[in-house]
């Protein structure tokens, strides 16, 4: 090894050079007529795709509001988190904590959100965090009034779905799960066990799979000998394709099939054909091409459902995505409180979008405590959904329903 | 350049000096970085360590990972606070490493490297599969009352990377050194010189794994929330390889310099090219451009713009 | 219970998918004495470009395979040419972190391009299935299988009875005496990575109708393949078919019979891993120095 000072003082140096850096990055425009919001997203990494829909959603927000609110130009300060915890972190502190800047928008992905509450606690901004249903985050943000949650928790998935399939199927019949080994799949089983017992399902099976894993098989074979009515697969979007894959090569004839939100997606369906796809059942906020219409007071800013959509594609040459939506709907709900509360304090423009009762696409925007904590839930009512033939048809609750569900060939 | 005994300690003592007062003089963000150079030069350091005496570790996320769930445990099923978990830790770690070092037995290279990884993959798997022991995949909130200041840990992390750097220095003067050396360049013929392998495996690991434990375990309390993917994360391994290599193997500034490079390149290419998602890419870019054109690493380079030493030279 | 035959059937099916995915990695390691640590980027490239195949031209990633990896085997020459070379002569453990920078890198261009939706490719046997009594069998795991074994094959006849094979497996074998023989090694190791990268691309279009194709699906392949080609003996192609297998059917049989088991199957893999190491070190079938 090297002699002992000459290391020393390089590393000396390099030391007084990060403190630098540190200086350089902590240096901000701090200019008084902007009105700051972070948004630390996942841009790049393997939750990519949830950033990038989150960024189109606020930046046509920003663009539709008209830029600038109470006089003031709006400026969004994106920071790509690398779909990495210790970067979420670096990054939340540098925005929220550093540059103090008090309106947070993101992370989205459940892993990455939890790692960053601790460097909330800092400073705590307003936070609106339009992703993660991971009921562990519920848990964290027990009473934290700056916490705006936009997004279904765990639980929502599966009470509706229960609900909706108990009236099609009937009691007493059985129902298998299948779960990922992830915080995912672990934290929504007990909801789903919870749900569908109380249904009137007889739960058969809990079986888990690995994230990720090439072959389902195994579970899907172990299932078929007990005839489930029912399947549910509480699994993410990646694996939701090889299931679904696999249960059509497996001829498991079961006669419905039960996902979470990944039924809706372009993506899942894309991946597995018209035939694969057909017949899955899902819970959703939001699904394309539905009638949903423009509020009453700001129609501008909450268009009608297929006004937004046709403007999205317009944008950004591609059909909207649900995190698209929603966090196109949390950026303007924010902006209007600001503009509503005439100021840039963050406890009045709490205390306002608290308020707020405006009909978005996504349903009515009043935010309200949960069951488990959380003092400011909205958009955690779901519809029902299941794809038939190409379309989807909504079947529950029926206030919404424009179908029936009905049983795989 | 051989300089005196006062000359080094006076540094060391300023270095330290440095990790306590410095979180006062900077804002979150800069504790918050200062936290991450002394997590990455202490994984640097640990890594290094190892690699020093031939043995490459590809696994090393595994003692960064025991850390952090050794501290999560105690303090989330014990209540015990930040100071009494972080020796405990450590000690899990060294414990470990030394397992390690006696099933591996005579294994060498590229087979002590795989062996290396195929333990984090499995530890990972088992902090999922384990729940109700480990949080599973859901993770774990340290609770509000335990957490330290942010400052505090940052100046335990500058602190322990001055003592990393210390021992690391120390191991360098003694006749340990030559034996890694030697174990390094062919492990049949330093049992010829008398060294006695398994001893130096035990030893070298042992403390590359206790410093890469205590990494992990501070880092834990500065993040508050652990899950398998946080504790055995595969970022972990590879930042602990690329300091050293940047900076230049089997050097003693090498760790710290690459680390600390790493890092601000991190930064800078997130903070200029952050919003466009390039980041990862302009990283990786950069990863290959120095290692193609500096293969001795950054000390390496350094070295070569120095006028030759006089004959006699300690350098390896 | 008559899940045992299914059970059998499952194992042999994705044996031959790993065999094929292992092989790729077996030959690149034991000619070159380079992880490719970028091989699972390698695979990844081959699904996308049967996806695109497929979607923008209709063609069968069976019909598309050759010409997805011969595509992809160029891009791993020009690769090669331009950081390896000079990397050929560095320590493994600076080859290794160039090649995983060459992932990384690979890996981003990939998600900026293409996004990181899930993508797969639907054709008229990835859905479909046989009913044999209790027994299930996927369409599109079979043609996997046998395209799997008719390309292993076809590489072993080449490394047998072509001269370029021949002189391959020479370089493997000792490459002093193969440069005495007159044999352009730098040659033969562009070769090599280029074939490496053309094999994990035929591994990568067969996925592409299996699996699930996302920017980043490469990582874990690799180190899957690492753990078999370890297990069967670094350098030895027999070796490596026999770990692929042997990882199949341990893999598989947990899936099966072991509460949970698809979730500790993975563990498995690396408990095996270690116990080979500590028992027989050059793995089933190698040799000390990794003979081919």
């Amino acid at each position: 090894m090297r002699s002992g000072s000459v290391g020393v003082g390089r590393s000396l140096a390099a030391l007084a050079g990060m403190v630098l850096l540190g200086g350089i990055l902590s240096v901000a425009a701090r200019a008084d007529d902007t009105v700051r919001i972070g948004a630390p997203l996942e841009l790049s990494g393997r939750f990519v795709t949830y950033g990038a829909q989150t960024k189109r959603g606020i930046e046509m927000a920003v663009d539709t509001f008209g830029g600038s609110v109470n006089g003031k130009k709006i400026e969004v300060l994106f920071r790509d988190v690398q779909s990495n915890n210790q970067d979420a972190v670096t990054a939340f502190i540098d925005l929220a904590s550093q540059q103090k800047i008090d309106f947070m928008i993101g992370p989205v992905a459940s892993g990455i959100v939890a790692a960053t509450v601790p460097a909330w606690r800092q400073s705590k901004p307003l936070w609106i965090v339009p992703g993660s249903s991971s009921t562990q985050l519920e848990d964290g943000m027990k009473g934290e009034n700056l916490f705006f949650h936009t997004y279904p928790w765990a639980y929502n998935y599966h009470d509706g779905t229960a609900e909706a399939l108990a009236q099609v199927v009937g009691a007493g019949k059985k129902v298998a799960i299948i779960y990922s080994d992830g915080g995912y799949g672990r934290e929504q089983l007990p909801w789903a066990k919870e749900f569908y017992t109380k249904a009137g399902f007889n739960i058969v099976a809990t079986e888990l799979v690995r994230e990720g894993a090439a072959d389902l098989n195994p579970v899907l074979q172990r299932l078929r000998q007990l005839k489930p009515d029912v399947l549910v697969g509480i699994v993410q979007t990646i694996d939701g394709i090889q299931l679904a894959k696999q249960v059509q090569v497996a001829k498991l004839n079961i006669p419905f099939l039960v996902g979470t939100a990944y039924p809706q997606l372009a993506e899942w369906s894309g991946a597995l054909g018209p035939e694969a796809a057909d017949g899955w059942i899902g819970a959703t906020t939001y699904l394309p091409g539905m009638d949903r219409p423009a509020d009453p007071t700001h129609p501008k800013l909450f268009p009608a459902m297929h006004d937004w959509e046709a403007a999205f594609r317009a944008r950004y040459n591609r059909d909207p995505e649900f995190l698209d939506v929603t966090s196109y709907t949390s950026t303007m709900l924010l902006l209007l409180a600001i503009d509503e509360a005439a100021s840039t304090d963050k406890e009045k423009v709490a205390a306002k979008l608290a308020s707020l009762d405006v009909k978005t696409m996504l349903g009515s925007s009043k935010f309200a405590p949960t069951p488990g904590g959380a003092m400011h839930q909205a958009f955690g009512q779901m519809v029902v959904f299941q794809r038939q033939g190409n379309k989807f048809v909504i079947a529950f609750p029926a206030d919404a329903a424009d179908g029936k569900l009905i049983p795989r060939k | 350049m051989i300089a005196s005994r006062g000359l080094v300690l006076t540094l060391y003592v300023l270095a330290a000096v440095i990790a306590v007062a410095l979180p006062f003089g900077v804002g979150p963000l800069g504790v918050n970085l200062m936290l991450r150079a002394g997590s990455i030069v202490l994984l640097g350091i640990s890594w290094n360590l190892a690699a020093n005496a031939g043995l490459i570790s590809l696994g090393h996320s595994t003692f960064w990972g025991l850390g952090s769930y050794a501290a999560l445990l105690m303090a989330d099923r014990l209540g015990w606070s930040f100071a009494a978990s972080i020796v405990p830790a450590a000690a899990l770690g060294a414990a470990v490493a030394v397992a390690l070092a006696v099933i591996t037995g005579r294994l060498r290279g590229i087979y002590f490297a795989i062996a290396t990884l195929a333990l984090s993959e499995g530890l990972r798997a088992m902090a999922v599969m384990l729940p109700d022991v480990t949080g599973g995949g859901a993770g774990i909130f340290i609770s509000q009352e335990l957490r330290p200041d942010a400052r505090t840990v940052a100046i335990v992390t500058g602190l322990g990377a001055v003592g990393a750097c210390v021992i690391a220095h120390l191991l360098s003067r003694t006749p340990f050194h030559y034996a890694c050396r030697a174990m390094r360049n062919n492990e049949h013929s330093a049992q010829m010189l008398g060294i006695n392998p398994l001893r130096i495996r035990v030893t070298v690991l042992a403390l590359s794994g206790a410093i890469a434990s205590f990494a992990g375990a501070v880092n834990i309390w500065y993040g508050g929330f652990l899950d398998p993917d946080i504790g055995f994360d595969l970022h972990i391994t590879i930042l602990a390889q690329i300091g050293p290599i940047l900076g230049g193997i089997n050097t003693l500034a090498g760790p710290i310099i690459g680390g600390l490079a790493t890092l601000a390149i991190s930064e800078l290419s997130r903070s200029w090219l952050g919003a466009q998602g390039y980041s990862l890419l302009v990283y990786g870019a950069i990863l290959i451009v120095a290692i193609l054109y500096m293969p001795d690493g950054i000390a390496g380079a350094l070295r070569r713009l120095r006028p030759a030493p006089p004959a006699r030279s300690i350098g390896s | 219970m008559s899940l045992i035959l299914q059970c059998l059937l499952d194992s042999v099916l994705l044996g031959g998918l790993y065999s094929l995915m292992a092989v790729g990695l077996s030959l690149g390691f034991g000619i070159t004495r380079i992880i490719n640590f970028a091989y699972g980027e390698f695979i990844m490239l081959g699904a996308y470009g049967a996806f695109f195949c497929s979607t923008l031209m209709g063609i069968d990633p069976l019909l598309s395979l050759p010409l997805v990896a011969a595509g992809v085997a160029l891009i791993a020459a020009i690769i090669f040419q331009l950081c390896l070379g000079r990397a050929l002569r560095a320590a493994p453990i600076n080859q290794i972190l160039l090649l995983f920078g060459v992932g990384l890198v690979l890996q981003n261009v990939a998600a900026i391009l293409w996004t990181g939706d899930a993508r797969s490719v639907t054709t008229s046997y990835s859905l479909s299935g046989e009913q044999v009594g209790d027994i299930t069998i996927s369409d599109g795991r079979v043609v996997a299988f046998l395209l799997a074994v008719l390309l292993i094959a076809i590489l072993l006849m080449w490394l047998h009875r072509t001269e370029l094979g021949r002189a391959t497996r020479a370089v493997a074998q000792n490459r002093q005496a193969a440069v005495l023989m007159g044999i352009n090694v730098t040659f033969i190791y562009l070769l090599s990575f280029a074939l490496n990268a053309a094999l994990g691309a035929a591994t990568g279009a067969i996925s592409s109708f299996l699996l699930t194709i996302t920017p980043f699906m490469g990582f874990h392949m690799l180190v899957k393949s690492f753990a078999i080609v370890v297990l069967g003996g670094l350098g030895s192609i027999a070796g490596t078919l026999a770990g692929a297998f042997v990882l199949a059917f341990a893999e598989t049989v947990v899936a099966y019979y072991v509460p949970e088991g698809i979730g500790w199957a993975e563990g498995v893999a690396f408990v095996v891993l270690l116990l080979v190491l500590i028992v027989r070190p050059q793995g089933i079938l190698g040799q000390s120095e990794g003979v081919a």
